[in-house]
């Protein structure tokens, strides 16, 4: 167990979620490639290009857009892409990465989701008003809400 | 949050915050690093310090800088309140998909 704790000491700027849905993974999974589905659960606009190599680009609220590029796509079982904000320098597409999971547990489906490479503790020093700014409008607009103009995407500092 | 990006738009001010992430310095030994007067070092820490993203510990007549690491604590906080609520979402979407009968049922 000291190597798993030293792993995790290293890696300190990662959010890990995990979450058990009453559906079969290929179910859960079409949340993830389906842009219609997934439309349901994240953001209000996607464009996707779930394989390898493929963007990703979805609109979160009026005011933010998340992009990213997938890095693996292993059908029902495992999704990797990369996430960042759209006109954010603090936080470029390719800044972190999005791990996610998908179980066969109990006759449903255990999603695990880890999103790692989190800006460190200089990155958020210097850029974590960035993150905030983001951040804080995802969470006053909520889906399809409007936060107003985007100060940051205006090229204002 | 102006405070903030105002702070943060100086490049002399992000390599302080660079200078004191890892370990507390004083305002001499952050001057040193620079060729602009020590003044102005302070002028700069005073503007971190009042957007909070250094915290100064006074001991005699020395004031000890270091940035603050509350910030990645409300970057991953906010995350994961982001994703959280998305697998809800998730969750109830492709249950409903995959059981809409007792969905329907649970909503009489």
């Amino acid at each position: 167990m000291a190597g798993a704790r030293e792993a995790a000491a290293l890696v300190t700027d990662v959010v890990e979620l995990a979450i058990h849905i009453e559906a079969t993974p290929a179910t859960v999974f079409r949340y993830f490639v389906d842009p219609e589905r997934l439309v349901r659960w994240q953001g209000i606009e996607a464009d996707i290009e779930p394989e390898p190599g493929g963007r990703m680009r979805i609109r979160i609220n009026q005011g933010a857009v998340a992009l990213g590029e997938y890095l693996e796509v292993v059908p029902d079982e495992r999704l990797v892409f990369t996430w960042g904000w759209e006109g954010n320098d603090g936080v470029p597409p390719g800044s972190s990465t999005v791990e996610v999971t998908l179980t066969p547990e109990a006759g449903g489906t255990t999603v695990t989701l880890v999103h790692r490479d989190l800006p460190d503790a200089q990155a958020a020093t210097d850029h974590g008003a960035g993150w905030t700014h983001y951040l804080a409008r995802l969470q006053v607009a909520g889906p399809g809400g409007d936060p107003g103009p985007d100060a940051l995407a205006s090229g204002g500092s | 949050m102006d405070a903030q990006l105002k702070a943060l738009a100086d490049p002399t001010r992000r390599t302080i915050l660079r200078l004191v992430r890892d370990e507390e310095r004083t305002v001499n030994e952050i001057a040193a690093e620079f060729a602009v007067s020590r003044p102005a070092i302070s002028q700069h820490l005073k503007v971190l310090s009042d957007a909070g993203l250094v915290t100064v510990r006074r001991e005699a007549t020395r004031r000890w800088y270091r940035s603050s690491p509350e910030r990645i604590d409300e970057v991953r906080q906010w995350l994961g309140d982001f994703w959280a609520h998305g697998l809800e979402e998730l969750k109830r979407a492709a249950e409903q998909e995959e059981w809409p009968e007792r969905a329907r049922r649970q909503r009489s």
